[in-house]
């Protein structure tokens, strides 16, 4: 009689445990967001969200939460164009395009082809390329939308280890994936690929995920064992202490990226092709680090 | 005496005592109610709180700069909170409509006005918001950030947009008026007239604008209504209301009262019968047909009450050949098209843009209309009648054999296959579709039969997907054409520019602004010039190829240019622009915003040396 009672009672335990474990919270990503311009001069000062020629922005949506990098090529600077004009307005379009929910959640590649689009309606002439990355999160279907087109990208870190990340696309050493408007005469010549070409990825998140979006600035100069090691020392989900391990990363990086000795991934990767550097890559450095948390309005 | 009598006395004794008795609980119930409502009032006195919202949504809009699905420069900007204000300049995240000034009266496509037009009525472009909570307006503010001081009206209606059942009667009050006037500034600005207070709460606010006295393109951030929940006691404010505003206000109102009166009239008595008319009877029948030919059409429905006399006049259809129902489009319904069934059987040009929406006229009755006075009709104006579908195209093409001008801009709801019926009216030598979703095949059908076309308006047409076929048949069959809109027509290319200029050699003016797909370096602007000397009026708006030979061969080819945009491009340098200003004598505007090589002063020294073109550099700080 009792183990008919107690088994009973184990068997609607388990099933009613096993009822529950579908979440109906909504998450949200509680974003900090750091970085460095190459030439760190005092005195320029750029709208937020702008370090150097790189780009980003956060954005809250009533059923999503977005953010983005865009890396702008510096190359463009040579033809007496800068380069973080175009990477800016990019990212803003994108954010203005959250904000006014002219996007769907599960099609973060739609954001950058709309943006883009956009781009080309602006009166003004825009020219300059940029890399860019997109990270979408659903709040009800708890699931992370990226597309990333370039050599900027992000890890989703759970546990302390990386349980997802972003792959690289290059045309050719140092010649990433990227988006531009060139001048008339030189449309052939400049390469630009179009939205459709980014890598497009989903991912199931779970509460207390970490996801660092980031240039390339951060990723040739930190290797991952470094950055896991910064993010071990993420104590809880509050704004500031994301803030303060954002800043770390990035000051981190900047200062690897002057070492003239330190083996960074970028080096590492040239030595593999075979070129012998050594030393950090002085980029600009964008850090965006989210954490996966419950939805408050 | 029988017994009936005292027991009636009795028994009405008894009545009247109970009656007392029953009046005498009432007022001590009333008494009792009273002292109970002023408790209540002394415990909660209702506090009027302001409301103060963002619109939430555009719903209607009559045109705009940009591009359909875009958030540049569109209409939809005008919702939701300021993104540019308080800085001023030209910006994407604005409200942009699609004309300025006086520049489209003075090309070659501008249409002639129809006379008779009420003297308070300038209104030219309009746009309707939705606000989240119907409110007794107090205050509207429009943030404007660049050129301000196109907003002439505003009204607002007592339909609500949001709520499920349609409403009986949709009226629209109007908050405020004004004649265009000039600001001197271009910065931007917080416009808040002063208002009226109207009787029923709103969430539907209209705004038109008229931009003639604009020296570049208006531009508004959004707009903000304050309001009160609860209808708000009259306050001495309303004493202070000018003598003239009321006069305006009678008119308004009469306005509508009009068409109803008159049917009352006679359903009433016949008038009495005159047996002279006084002086009247001395003029002859044509001169006081003239008098009577400058009333607006509400003084002709009051002077129709007059005398028989003058009541015969005022109905004689030779005072309706033009008839303007636009400046009256509040009013204007099944009823209204009724009543001037009858008069106007014999009009040629017949305004009904912007009449007829949220149902006040249906398809029945507009074909109606058609169907009785449609043989004579030459010049039909339909903008923005979103109750038109595709019988309303079928009757036009059945009962208006002699139609030469058809005006469908932003009659978006149309669906595409009503512009089928357009191809039957082969005498069209005007025919505009801006912001319409007419289809390829269809407007081949149209080019098709439709040879006598002098003037097509295709701006906007988003669901065409191939201009290029469009162009050659252009070319091919539509020699008369002399002004051809292609604004924003995406993918035409050197092929169809080359098929169209070769085919229409008639062409004064060609609208290709915002058509990305065209490349300097194929030639194609260059053999336009070559082709069409008799351009007039050439808008090469944001197309970024456009270089110093294209201006070369314009100055060289067509002297008779007049207006020329160039916004954005970067190759055009300021020698090439003087070549052309010394060439062509007639040029007025000349439009070089965003042209990276023509900075400030260079457009100074232009201006000095040719003081009679207005040179147009827009700026984004």
């Amino acid at each position: 009689m009792f183990s008919v009672l107690s088994y009973g009672r184990l068997v609607a335990r388990a099933v009613l445990g096993g009822l529950s474990q579908t979440d109906s919270r909504d998450y949200s990503l509680v974003t900090a967001s750091c970085g460095f311009g190459k030439d760190f001069r005092k005195g320029i000062l750029k709208k937020g969200m702008c370090y150097g020629d790189d780009a980003c922005f956060v954005a809250r949506h009533r059923s999503a939460d977005v953010l983005g990098v865009a890396d702008g090529v510096g190359g463009w600077r040579d033809y007496g164009v800068d380069p973080s004009q175009f990477s800016g307005t990019l990212m803003r379009t994108c954010e203005r395009l959250v904000k006014e929910g002219r996007f769907v959640p599960s099609n973060p590649v739609g954001i950058l082809t709309t943006s883009y689009c956009e781009l080309l309606q602006n009166k003004v002439p825009l020219l300059g390329s940029s890399t860019a990355c997109i990270v979408v999160l659903d709040r009800t279907s708890h699931r992370l939308h990226t597309a990333n087109l370039g050599d900027s990208g992000f890890l989703v870190v759970r546990g302390g280890e990386v349980v997802h990340r972003s792959d690289e696309q290059q045309h050719y050493f140092n010649t990433p994936f990227q988006l531009s408007i060139a001048p008339p005469e030189a449309e052939g010549v400049v390469l630009s690929d179009s939205p459709d070409a980014a890598d497009s990825t989903t991912f199931d998140v779970q509460l207390g995920d970490i996801i660092l979006t980031a240039t390339d600035g951060l990723f040739d100069n930190m290797p991952d064992y470094m950055i896991l090691q910064e993010l071990k020392k993420l104590k809880n989900s509050n704004y500031e202490s994301i803030q303060q391990t954002a800043r770390s990363i990035a000051e981190q990086a900047h200062e690897l990226a002057y070492d003239p000795t330190y083996m960074s991934p970028f080096a590492q990767f040239a030595c593999d092709n075979g070129l012998n550097v050594r030393g950090g890559k002085p980029d600009d450095i964008t850090v965006l680090l989210s954490i996966v948390a419950e939805y408050t309005d | 005496m029988s017994p009936v009598f005292p027991m009636l006395t009795v028994l009405s004794m008894f009545y009247y005592i109970c009656l007392r008795r029953r009046a005498r609980t009432a007022t001590r119930g009333e008494m009792i109610n009273s002292r109970r409502a002023i408790e209540s009032n002394s415990r909660a006195l209702p506090i009027n709180v302001e409301v103060v919202q963002y619109a939430k949504e555009v719903l209607d809009f009559s045109s705009h700069y940009g591009s359909e699905n875009s958030m540049s420069y569109t209409m939809w900007n005008l919702a939701g909170i300021p993104n540019v204000y308080p800085s001023s300049g030209d910006f994407t995240q604005t409200a942009v409509f699609r004309t300025y000034g006086t520049w489209w009266d003075q090309c070659p496509s501008a249409q002639l006005p129809f006379k008779r037009t009420p003297p308070n009525f300038y209104s030219q472009d309009y746009v309707e918001l939705a606000f989240e909570e119907p409110v007794y307006p107090t205050a509207v503010h429009v943030l404007e950030t660049y050129h301000p001081g196109a907003v002439i009206r505003i009204l607002a209606s007592s339909a609500n947009p949001y709520s499920q059942n349609t409403p009986a009667e949709v009226r629209w009050e109007i908050l405020w008026s004004e004649a265009p006037t000039k600001v001197n500034s271009p910065q931007a600005r917080q416009f808040t007239p002063c208002i009226k207070q109207i009787d029923f709460p709103t969430n539907l606010i209209r705004l038109e604008v008229n931009s003639s006295l604009q020296d570049y393109y208006t531009e508004l951030d959004a707009v903000v209504l304050h309001g009160v929940k609860e209808r708000p006691v009259l306050s001495l404010k309303t004493s202070m209301i000018d003598m003239n505003d009321l006069d305006e206000d009678d008119d308004e109102e009469k306005n509508g009262c009009e068409m109803d009166s008159l049917n009352k009239q006679f359903s009433v008595t016949a008038l009495r019968e005159w047996t002279t008319n006084g002086y009247f009877d001395k003029l002859p029948y044509e001169l006081i047909q003239l008098i009577l030919s400058h009333l607006t059409v509400p003084d002709l429905c009051r002077l129709a009450q007059t005398c028989k006399l003058l009541y015969q006049h005022c109905c004689d259809p030779l005072q309706y050949i033009h008839l303007s129902l636009q400046p009256y489009w509040a009013r204007i319904n099944d009823t209204s098209l009724e009543y001037l069934l009858s008069r106007c059987t014999l009009v040629q040009w017949l305004n009904l843009s912007w009449t007829g929406n949220r149902g006040a006229i249906s398809v029945s009755g507009f074909s109606r209309f058609l169907k009785v006075c449609g043989t004579e009709l030459v010049r039909l104006e339909l903008a923005c009648g979103h109750f038109l579908n595709e019988t309303c195209l079928e009757v036009i093409a059945e009962m208006c054999p002699n139609l030469q001008e058809l005006n469908l801009s932003s009659c978006d709801k149309l669906p595409p296959q009503a512009f089928n019926h357009i191809a039957k009216m082969c005498s069209l030598k005007r025919l505009v579709l801006y912001r319409t979703k007419v289809e390829q095949t269809a407007l081949l059908s149209i080019l098709n039969f439709c040879s006598e076309l002098q003037h097509l308006s295709l701006g906007s047409c988003v669901m065409i997907e191939d201009y290029d076929l469009i162009a050659s048949m252009m070319g091919a069959k539509c020699k008369k054409l002399r002004t051809l809109d292609l604004w924003r027509c995406k993918n035409i290319t050197e092929n169809g520019i080359a098929e169209l200029a070769s085919g229409c050699q008639l062409l004064e003016e060609l609208d290709l602004g915002w058509c990305p797909t065209l490349q300097s370096s194929t030639g194609c602007f260059t053999s336009l010039a070559r082709k069409l000397p008799n351009l007039q009026k050439l808008f090469l708006t944001a197309n970024r190829s456009v270089c110093d030979t294209d201006i070369e061969e314009l100055a060289a080819n067509c002297s008779h240019l007049r207006q020329l945009d160039i916004l954005g491009t970067r190759m055009v340098s300021p020698a090439s622009l003087r070549k052309l200003l010394e060439s062509c004598k007639d040029l007025s505007l000349l439009d070089v915003s965003f042209c990276s090589q023509i900075d400030n002063r260079v457009v100074l020294e232009l201006n000095a040396s040719f003081p009679n073109v207005f040179i147009k550099k827009s700026f984004t700080q």
